[in-house]
Formats: structure tokens, C-alpha cells, sequence
């Protein structure tokens, strides 16, 4: 079977059929009936099943070994805390790491993957452009000047661990508005406006974090805020989890809800006009959601490279352009990606932790190559 | 919401009672532990104290019974105090021990070769830490807050994230362990051998001109060097000064042009890692603008190892190396 992902910007094709659902001519009924049952399927129990699994088996791997039953005694010991099924056999410490560590961390993971990865569909679908990702706003680097800053000043010291997020989210917020008001020229935000604006926002917002980390006396801290937001799961806490959890949930919900109109907005304006979309309060709406759920995520984690970008790409080369199905299967394909590169950044180097933005692109890289070769991917014309 | 965190707090806290009650069959059941009556009786006496440590007040309410160092330096010091009973694991001896601690420094478990992740951290099950600033951020173990909220009391080296320190700071950082774990006429005593060595070097080579000294620690297009560090202080108390103690930074990149233009009588190389402090030297004698620089056209190298510059109980040594390199004919 010849898998191709071609026609970008245009659509997507699956064995010669059309699969830009919602609008136009549909493939016959039988056919669709099989393939949504199977969606159906996939997405109810499968997915959901396969995120659980990897929640279960993430959890008991580390650098520290613990045994798979202890740590599963740990977690339903809290989880049931005026039942406590389980005598404590085990070391204090022991339950620290599995409750305090690895669970909030493996968490995390799996929900910041969902975040950069339906982002990514987003904001790809919004600007129409097939290299964009959660990033494209200039995100990643004015998050990392507000957490460089927030080092270098002492500022939000009073909230303790959370002042290095709060400066993240900050920044993150400033790129982001900064983009979103330099590109709206007349009323009108054309995509390449966005993209090329978001460019240079990223090459100013570098440039100012270096000079912060240039200038800094004793520069320990600010190195390490920087290099925290190469991204990094090493100091998740539960208080980190709450938020993203629910910017994730409200914003897949939303956007499940906007998935006709994602999928007429990616064939191009004047088309989407055509078809009854108000395409800049629409555009508006995904890319700034897109950066807020963004923001969180970044925020807790760093700005972790390679998942917005890859995993949208990856999951339509397998179920085509249309947003109903990228959208649910990207978050659950990026939650798992999330978890086990997580898992490789622990073990890898164990004792030590590598960066998971090392893991992401280690892996995400030459797996998103071989799929583009394979699909026969052409960007923006016929395929060769 | 308010009740469960009450109530993870509640057996957060019950484990811990648990726990130390365990530590402490532990300790009366170990026949060859010879201290472990004394640090009993000690502990009745102990009065908790606070001291501001990287800009946090940290309380120590008991004598550590299960004490991680995080560096090599650190873990000298506390060998030094006589601590070996009481140190549960090190990390990042990227140097070798002084020989007289080697037998006690390999009895403890090494947690990493680097920093250890906060697991394996944790593992150890640790009531006190030591350890350089570095140690104590996100990327490394666990911000200084993190670490405290498990429990655990942390003292960082005050040479660490000082700048301008000066051997002052280092006898605070004896002082404070000393109190911590009740062994202060240990900390006094290391601190009064290390500033005879210091007079007596200082005696010899008297009333002189100082010498203009320049760290290496790292070539390339800039050269990496030592500004308001300890090494500078080390280097003034040999009779040297630093011609680059003008930038308020500890450490700082400076342009080839610039050490040219100070022209330094001695170059001081800081040898670590892979890069062998030769490769250096051949370095700075390669830039044809150093040539006529004084310290490459006498040849005048001085190679130190990163621990005795590093805060910690080869400070008064490495002042005496020094000063033997600066001025041979005085001693």
C-alpha cells in the first residue's frame, strides 16, 4: 500500500481518495462507514488504552530500580488514602521518588506532548504551512528570556519553584502578543505575515537572552534557566500538572468543535471565505489558543523541540488531513512519544538525566525522514 | 483539596517518624560505630540554628545522620572534619581524593559521576547536603527549594556563588559544618593550620613589588579565565595580582588582545578535565601576539589543579605553590 502525504498546502490524498471530509465530495459510503468504525475504535479504546499502558509502564522504570509492585502498592496506597490497601514494606525515600517524582513527571509528559502535538496541528492548519509548530510565534525564545530574566533579577522569588515558570509564561506571552500586533497589518493577518514575523520575533528575543546571560555576574543560575529551556522533566511537581491538564482539555475540545472549519481554512482563504468562514476571527482564535496551551506547557517544561512538528505530520501520513481525526489522534500519539522519550532521557545516562529535548529530536528526526521518503512527501506541488 | 494535602502531609510526616526511628535502631545496633553514644548524648545539647545559605534560611534542628556531598571539594572538607562515618554518598569526584582520605572517601557509595539525577538523590535517603551552587538548579539535582521541601537541610559552599570570595568565606564554611555536626574544634583546628601555612608563606616572601598573574582555565578564539574568584585571592595572598581582578564576574571570557596589552610576568594554568595543561601551554606560546608577552618569553607556567582553587582544605597549599612558582628565590 503506497501511503502519500503530497499537495501540501492543498490536500492530502490516501490511495487516490480524497479525504478532506466536511467539504465537497466525500468516498463512497461503504467505505467511509469502515473506516470511521475503525476510527471510532482506535480513539475510544485503543488510544486511550495505549496512553495508560505507557502511564503504568513509565512509571516504574528510573534510574533508581524499584520494584513494579511497590510502586504500583505506592500509588494505589494514595490514590486510596483512607483505605490504605497496602502495609508500608518500603523505604520512605522510595515512596517519595515513585509519588513525588514519577508520577507528577510522567503525567506531565504525557500532557505537555498532547499540547505541543495538537498545537502543532493548529497552528500548521492556521498559518497553512507545513515547517510551522507551536513555536512558529517565537515562543520557545521569548519564554527563555523571561526564565533567564527571572534568574538574573531574583524577580517572583517569593513564589519559590514556580517563579522560573511564571517568567517562562510571561515571556512567552509577550513574543506572543508582540507577533500577533506587529503582523496584523489593516485588520488582516495573512499567514506569511505570522510566519515571517514570528522569525524575527525568535531572532530578537535569542539575541536578548544571550546579552542576559553574557552580562550576568555570577551566571550559574542564569545557565541553568537557559538550559532548562532546552527542555526537561527533571523538576516536575504535581502543583506543575493542574493547569496544562485543563488549557489541554478545553482547548482539544474547542478545537474538535472549529475541525470544519480547520479543514477549510487549510485549503486557503479565499476558499474558506467561500465556504462561509470568517477566516481571521477564525485564524485569530486557533493561533492564539494554540500559544496559550503552548505557553503552559513550555512553562513547566522548557521548550521541548520536535514533537508540534513532527507528530501532526507523522499522524496524517496515516489518517489524512481531516482535522476530526488528526486532532484526537495527535494528542494521544504525542502524550505516548512524550512519556517514553521521558523514560529514555532518564535511563540513557542514569545516573545523571539528558535533556528530553536531545531524545525528542534524536529520535523524532530520522523517524520523520524515513516516513517522508516513504510517503513520497511533496511540499506545495506533484510528487515525484 | 485542603484536606488531602493535609492528609498527604499527615503521612508524609508519619513515614518520616517511622523512618528516623528506624535510622536510629540502626545506628545502636552497629557494634563498630564507636561515636554513635556520643552523637546520642550530643544530640539532647543540640541547639537548632539558622544560617542563610544562596539566599535561603535553612534550619538545622539535628545533628546529620545520613550526609550526601555533592563535589569533590566538598567532600574533602567533610573527610577532613572526621564526617566519613556519617556521609551516605558523594558525586562528582572528577579529581582524585587527597591519599590520606582514600581509604575512608571509597567506603561511601558514589551516587553519579556528575550530578545525580534527584532520584538516586533521594535514594540515598539524605537529612543534610553539601554542595556547590551549580549542585542546586534544575539542570543538576534540585533547586535549593526542592530540596528543602523533602526535608532534607542543605548547606552550600559559600565560595560557590560569592564573588570576590576569600579565604574568609572558606573558614565560614568549616565553622558552619562544624556547628552543624558538633565537631567544631575540628573546624578550628583546620582553620588555624591553613592561616599558619598562610603567615609563614607570606613571611617569606615579604616586602616585594607584586607580580602580574593571568589565569588560563580554557583556550580558544577568547581566552577563559579567573576574575573575582577565590583563585585571585589565592594568587594575592602568594604576592601576585590577577590583571584581570577588574571584572566583576568570577569567571569571564577575555579577548588574546587584552592579555597582550596587560602583559602578565606569570601565566597560572588550571588543569582539569581532558585538555592536559601542556596542550595549554603549547596554546598561549602558538599566538604569535603573545610572543613577546613577559611570563611566555621566560617561560613562567604555574599549573594548579582545579580542587585547590576550589574552596576547601588545599587552599594554604596551593597559596604556598604559588608563591614558591612567583618568587623560587625566596624559598
Amino acid at each position: 500500500m503506497r501511503i502519500r502525504l503530497s499537495n501540501w498546502p492543498g490536500r492530502f490524498t490516501r490511495n487516490g481518495f480524497k479525504l478532506v471530509s466536511g467539504i465537497g465530495s466525500g468516498p463512497q459510503v461503504n467505505r467511509k462507514q469502515v473506516v470511521s468504525s475503525r476510527f471510532t475504535l482506535l480513539i475510544t479504546v485503543l488510544l486511550p488504552a495505549a496512553v495508560i499502558l505507557s502511564i503504568v509502564g513509565a512509571v516504574s522504570v528510573g534510574s533508581v530500580t524499584i520494584k513494579f509492585n511497590e510502586t504500583w502498592k505506592i500509588i494505589i496506597n494514595h490514590l486510596l488514602p483512607w483505605y490504605q490497601p497496602f502495609d508500608q514494606t518500603w523505604r520512605t525515600a522510595t515512596e517519595k521518588i515513585v509519588w513525588d517524582l514519577r508520577l507528577p513527571r510522567v503525567l506531565l509528559g504525557g500532557t505537555v506532548g498532547g499540547i505541543l502535538s495538537v498545537a502543532g496541528v493548529a497552528i500548521q492548519a492556521s498559518v497553512r504551512n507545513p515547517l510551522a509548530g507551536p513555536y512558529i510565534l517565537g515562543i520557545s525564545s521569548s519564554a527563555a528570556t523571561g526564565a533567564v530574566s527571572v534568574m538574573l533579577l531574583g524577580a517572583f522569588r517569593f513564589l519559590g519553584n514556580f517563579a522560573l515558570s511564571i517568567g517562562a509564561f510571561i515571556g512567552a506571552m509577550l513574543g506572543m502578543f508582540m507577533v500577533i500586533t506587529i503582523a496584523n497589518v489593516k485588520g488582516r493577518v495573512t499567514p506569511v505575515r505570522i510566519v515571517l514575523t514570528g522569525v524575527a520575533i525568535s531572532a530578537f528575543f535569542s539575541a536578548v537572552t544571550n546579552f542576559i546571560v553574557h552580562s550576568a555576574k555570577n551566571d550559574e543560575g542564569v545557565r541553568s534557566a537557559l538550559f532548562w529551556m532546552i527542555g526537561s522533566f527533571a523538576g516536575a511537581r504535581w502543583e506543575y500538572w493542574p493547569l496544562p491538564a485543563v488549557g489541554l482539555i478545553l482547548s482539544v475540545v474547542m478545537f474538535m468543535a472549529l475541525s470544519r472549519a480547520l479543514n477549510a481554512m487549510i485549503l486557503g482563504d479565499e476558499t474558506a471565505v467561500t465556504l462561509g468562514v470568517n477566516i481571521q476571527t477564525l485564524r485569530m482564535v486557533t493561533v492564539i489558543t494554540a500559544a496559550l496551551i503552548t505557553g503552559l506547557g513550555v512553562a513547566v517544561s522548557g521548550a521541548i523541540a520536535f514533537v508540534g512538528l513532527v507528530v501532526p505530520h507523522v499522524v496524517r501520513v496515516f489518517t489524512g488531513a481531516d482535522h476530526k481525526r488528526v486532532l484526537p489522534i495527535s494528542l494521544f500519539v504525542g502524550a505516548v512519544y512524550l512519556i517514553w522519550a521521558d523514560v529514555l532521557a532518564r535511563i540513557i545516562v542514569a545516573p545523571e538525566e539528558l535533556s528530553i529535548g536531545i531524545i525528542t529530536s534524536l529520535l523524532g528526526a530520522p523517524f520523520f525522514v524515513y516516513l517522508l521518503r516513504k510517503s513520497r512527501y511533496s511540499f506545495g506541488g506533484k510528487s515525484s | 483539596m485542603s484536606k488531602r494535602f493535609l492528609l498527604a502531609l499527615l503521612i508524609v510526616f508519619l513515614a518520616g517518624t517511622l523512618c528516623f526511628a528506624g535510622g536510629q535502631e540502626e545506628t545502636s545496633s552497629n557494634a563498630d560505630s564507636s561515636g554513635s553514644t556520643i552523637n546520642n548524648k550530643m544530640e539532647q545539647t543540640f541547639v537548632p540554628f539558622t544560617v542563610t545559605t544562596y539566599g535561603q534560611e535553612v534550619t538545622y534542628d539535628h545533628i546529620p545522620k545520613r550526609a550526601v556531598s555533592l563535589n569533590a571539594h566538598t567532600t574533602e572538607i567533610m573527610l577532613a572534619m572526621g564526617l566519613g562515618d556519617v556521609m551516605v554518598g558523594t558525586a562528582y569526584n572528577n579529581a582524585p581524593v587527597l591519599p590520606q582520605y582514600q581509604k575512608e572517601f571509597e567506603k561511601i557509595p558514589k551516587l553519579a559521576g556528575k550530578y545525580p539525577s534527584l532520584e538516586v538523590f533521594l535514594n540515598a535517603d539524605p537529612d543534610f547536603v553539601f554542595g556547590r551552587s551549580s549542585a542546586f538548579q534544575e539542570k543538576s539535582v534540585a533547586p535549593l527549594e526542592t530540596v528543602l521541601d523533602y526535608g532534607i537541610m542543605v548547606y552550600v559552599c559559600k565560595g560557590s556563588y560569592t564573588v570576590g570570595t576569600t579565604m574568609e568565606d572558606v573558614y565560614e564554611d568549616f565553622q558552619v559544618l562544624g556547628r552543624v555536626f558538633q565537631v567544631e574544634e575540628c573546624a578550628d583546628e583546620l582553620i588555624r593550620g591553613m592561616k599558619e601555612k598562610i603567615e609563614a608563606v607570606q613571611k617569606k616572601i615579604g616586602e616585594r613589588e607584586t607580580l602580574r598573574v593571568f589565569v588560563l582555565d580554557a583556550t580558544g578564539d577568547t581566552a577563559f579565565t579567573a576574575c573575582r574568584s577565590l583563585e585571585t585571592s589565592l594568587i594575592e595572598a602568594a604576592g601576585g595580582e590577577n590583571i584581570f581582578d577588574d571584572i566583576e564576574k568570577v569567571w569571564a571570557r577575555v579577548s588574546w588582545e587584552e592579555v597582550v596589552e596587560r602583559n602578565p610576568e606569570v601565566i597560572v594554568i588550571n588543569e582539569y578535565g581532558k585538555t592536559l595543561s601542556s596542550e595549554k601551554i603549547a596554546f598561549a606560546k602558538s599566538l604569535p601576539a603573545m610572543a613577546d608577552v613577559d611570563a611566555v618569553k621566560n617561560d613562567r607556567f604555574v599549573v594548579v589543579e582545579l580542587p585547590a582553587i576550589f574552596p576547601g582544605i588545599r587552599n594554604a597549599d596551593t597559596v604556598e605553590q604559588l608563591a614558591r612558582a612567583f618568587y623560587p628565590e625566596r624559598f
